[in-house]
């Protein structure tokens, strides 16, 4: 078994996929089948494109036309509905422009009535949706897929390969990633989760075999203000970030379901976000505020030393048995969800 | 948060279950890319020898043949295929037996009078369904002397958990004959003919590496069924046909190659029976090479009327070399090169028969043919 | 009617095959691995042999004539 890799750059974040396989011809495939599958997943929903749909319809805004869309348009749509409702509305796919008046970085906060201004624009329960046309009723709403589409790229590029026959890879997108299998000699793939320090290298590792990791964090997007930290995760109805925790990983079968859990954790205070977690039962790992604490539940790999990743994120320890230990694949920086979308967004 | 975590992780699961990505594999879906392909065989029959006909030897038949395919994606759910063949046909065919000076069967040639051409258009489309796909074909076949116009649907199912196909297909063909060809009197000056048929299969994956299918189809012809170039020709207005089909195919992994193999059991109300085996190795050579030699081995029995020498008194009678006891092989070798999009293939094939080969006893047609074919193409697909 | 039952007899043997995931069906899906990889090729072949032969059909309903048989 031979292993193939190929890394671009895709949605604003660097991606990349690992492969073990006999057959070249099939590897080849598979790797162009995954980049065409995301790219076109980026051109359709990038808010960044002006020709993408989720352009388009931000465009139809106030216009008085609903755009008809297809049934993956939809099916996102009503996804993102339900987080919107198992989050009670704190997680709300119209909310993206109020960044536009926070400026992460600075230790200003914006103006209340630039905030005050773009309130009224915000607000999913006003989207009309059903099932063939979306419409955003007031000029100026817009309608942000970056908080999921990632992930329901890594799981549709991951159904791609399967489709192929493809029975060993893994998919990694700017840190979201799913596994197909186990490495090509039968050993599970090694992920390193690092916290906001990159330099100390991962707080935990984990085995994954046939399986999704999503990590919802803001280490960088973040504001200081009278000693308090703020993250790039706003509340819908206030505009100001939420006070909850640093960052949440989740391990679930889909790449798009972990990842969900984990913003509606990062929507949470902190505490309640730890208990829940608990509950919901899939293996999980959160850094507190202050970047200081590590928890982890659910059979979540416990933290342990680890050599430094260069980059932070997610490293992934995906070793061939020649290569042992050395081959550290740097799988992500740690980019705060919904801004991970495209570069321009930083 | 009011509901339950373990409520929210179902409700965020099976919200996300709908989309397409988490789908049931659909096995089915239209190709991907675009096929074109260009083919040009030459296909020529040996000569007769002396020993076999009256007077001189003779030259038989010749074709030329070009061909055409497309198969492309017009939509998520759909395909469409158009096939285009034109065919040169010239020379000879036998007129018919009799019996020589030394009480020989002898064969009487057409001389070389024969000058034809046929152009067939196929086209399909091809609706994909979750579990399977369902075609229609429409086909004209147009020479001087014969036209042929046929529908052919075909539908196909998979098993829920995809190990199994099963297929069904049904054909009707009009046919019109309208001999004009050469300078050899026809028994007929125009006639029609009917062909309905309809096949069953299954097909059914056995391990990660072998396959199998199996099928049953009848066919039913109806109307001027005879040649109408042959002098002693004179078959029933109907026939019935039944065939059993089955193919295998194994992949080799240490060999990177694959073994096909596919029998053929035919049985019809002439009295003719008959078994086919084909069988192909197909060699991967490196990444872009495929060497494909095969084996065709093909008998079968006489019809009920064949005589070489036939009695006028008889209700039906033929001499067709092709209504006689006798068996042929095949052997062919491929080889198929690709380079990026584009793949050349290169192919010939030597067809001999003998009444000693074939599983049946009957009686020996002077008429039976050898022939070549070599084939030369280039196939190009792009997304 | 002897083939009718030869047919259902192996297909109810088959039943007992170990299933194939679809992740698993990498090699199936190769062309030489396909019943008809080479639709060209297919369709010349089927054309001589039928001119020559009494028998034809076959994994499929018989479609139309030609001249040639």
């Amino acid at each position: 078994m031979q292993r193939f890799e190929h890394h671009f750059t895709v949605m604003g974040g660097p991606a990349g996929i690992i492969l073990d396989a006999y057959d070249e011809e099939l590897a080849l495939a598979a790797i162009t089948a995954v980049q065409r599958e995301v790219t076109r997943l980026e051109a359709k929903y990038s808010r960044y494109q002006p020709e993408s749909l989720a352009s388009r319809i931000n465009r139809a805004a106030g216009k008085g036309d609903a755009i008809r869309v297809d049934e993956e348009t939809i099916g996102l749509l009503d996804f993102a509905d339900t987080l919107w409702r198992e989050s009670d509305g704190l997680f709300d796919p119209t909310s993206g422009i109020l960044r536009r008046a926070w400026d992460f970085g600075s230790d200003r906060p914006p103006r209340q009535e630039t905030l005050e201004q773009l309130l009224p624009l915000v607000g999913w329960e006003q989207v009309h949706l059903d099932q063939l046309t979306v419409y955003l009723p007031q000029a100026g709403m817009e309608l942000d897929f970056g908080g999921f589409v990632k992930e329901y790229a890594v799981d549709s590029a991951c159904k791609r390969m399967q489709q192929m026959g493809v029975t060993n890879a893994l998919v990694n997108l700017a840190g979201d990633l799913a596994v197909i299998g186990t490495q090509g000699d039968g050993r599970p793939w090694r992920i390193g989760i690092c916290g906001a320090d990159h330099q100390k290298g991962a707080v935990s590792r984990i085995k994954l075999v046939g399986n999704a990791l999503a990590s919802s964090g803001d280490y960088e997007r973040c504001i200081e203000l009278g000693g308090k930290r703020f993250g790039h995760v706003l509340h819908p109805a206030t505009g100001w970030p939420v006070q909850g925790l640093t960052a949440v990983s989740i391990v679930a079968p889909q790449c798009l379901v972990a990842g969900a859990l984990a913003t509606i954790a990062m929507l949470m205070p902190s505490q309640d976000a730890l208990s829940w977690l608990a509950e919901v039962g899939l293996p999980w790992l959160a850094i507190g505020s202050g970047n200081q604490s590590v928890v982890t539940g659910n059979g979540m790999g416990e933290a342990q030393k680890t050599p430094p990743c260069r980059q932070g994120g997610a490293v992934m320890n995906s070793v061939r048995s020649s290569a042992a230990d050395t081959a550290a694949y740097q799988a992500s920086r740690p980019i705060p969800r919904r801004r991970a979308w495209h570069p321009s967004s930083r | 948060m009011r509901r339950s975590p373990t409520a929210s992780l179902l409700a965020v699961t099976s919200s996300a279950l709908t989309l397409p990505a988490y789908q049931a594999a659909r096995s089915d879906a239209p190709p991907e890319s675009t096929e074109m392909g260009l083919r040009y065989s030459k296909y020529r029959e040996d000569d007769i020898t002396s020993d076999n006909a009256f007077g001189r030897g003779s030259e038989r038949m010749e074709v030329d043949v070009a061909q055409f395919h497309l198969f492309t994606p017009i939509a998520r759910e759909w395909a469409f295929a158009l096939d285009v063949a034109w065919e040169d046909v010239s020379g000879a065919s036998p007129w018919f037996v009799g019996e020589s000076a030394g009480g020989d069967a002898n064969v009487f040639m057409s001389g070389p009078s024969i000058r034809d051409t046929r152009t067939a258009v196929s086209v399909t489309t091809r609706y994909y369904y979750d579990r399977g796909n369902a075609g229609l074909n429409y086909t004209r076949s147009d020479e001087d002397d014969y036209e042929s116009d046929a529908i052919t649907v075909d539908g196909s199912l998979n098993s829920e958990d995809g190990m199994r196909t099963y297929g069904v297909s049904v054909s009707a063909s009009d046919d019109t004959l309208d001999p004009t060809q050469g300078n050899t009197p026809t028994s007929t000056l125009g006639a029609e003919k009917d062909i309905r048929s309809a096949w069953v299969g299954v097909s059914q994956i056995i391990s990660k590496r072998a396959i199998v299918r199996f099928g049953l189809s009848y066919t039913y012809r109806n109307g001027f069924l005879s040649d109408p170039y042959k002098a002693n020709d004179s078959r029933p207005g109907t026939r019935k046909e039944w065939v059993l089909d089955s193919g295998y195919r194994h992949f080799l992994v240490p060999l990177n190659g694959a073994v096909q193999l596919d029998y053929r059991y035919f049985d019809d109300d002439w009295g003719i029976q008959s078994h086919t085996l084909d069988i192909a190795w197909h060699q991967n050579i490196g990444l872009h090479t495929r060497l494909i030699p095969y084996l065709r081995y093909y008998t079968q029995s006489e019809s009920r009327f064949f005589a070489n020498l036939v009695d006028f008194n008889d209700r039906y009678y033929s001499d067709d070399y092709r209504l006689s006891a006798f068996g042929a092989i095949a052997t062919g070798l491929r080889v198929r090169y690709d380079i990026r999009d584009w793949s050349l293939s290169l192919g010939g094939e030597r067809y001999r028969t003998d009444e000693s080969w074939g599983a049946f006893s009957g009686e020996e047609s002077p008429a039976l043919v050898d022939a070549w074919r070599v084939s030369f193409g280039m196939d190009y697909s792009f997304r | 009617m002897r083939s009718i039952v030869f047919c259902v007899l192996v297909v109810l043997g088959l039943s007992a095959c170990e299933t194939v995931q679809p992740w698993e069906r990498g090699t199936l899906a190769k062309s030489e691995m396909q019943w008809h990889q080479d639709v060209m090729e297919r369709d010349i072949r089927m054309q001589v042999y039928n001119s020559k032969e009494a028998a034809s059909g076959g994994g499929g309903a018989a479609g139309g004539g030609c001249g040639c048989n």
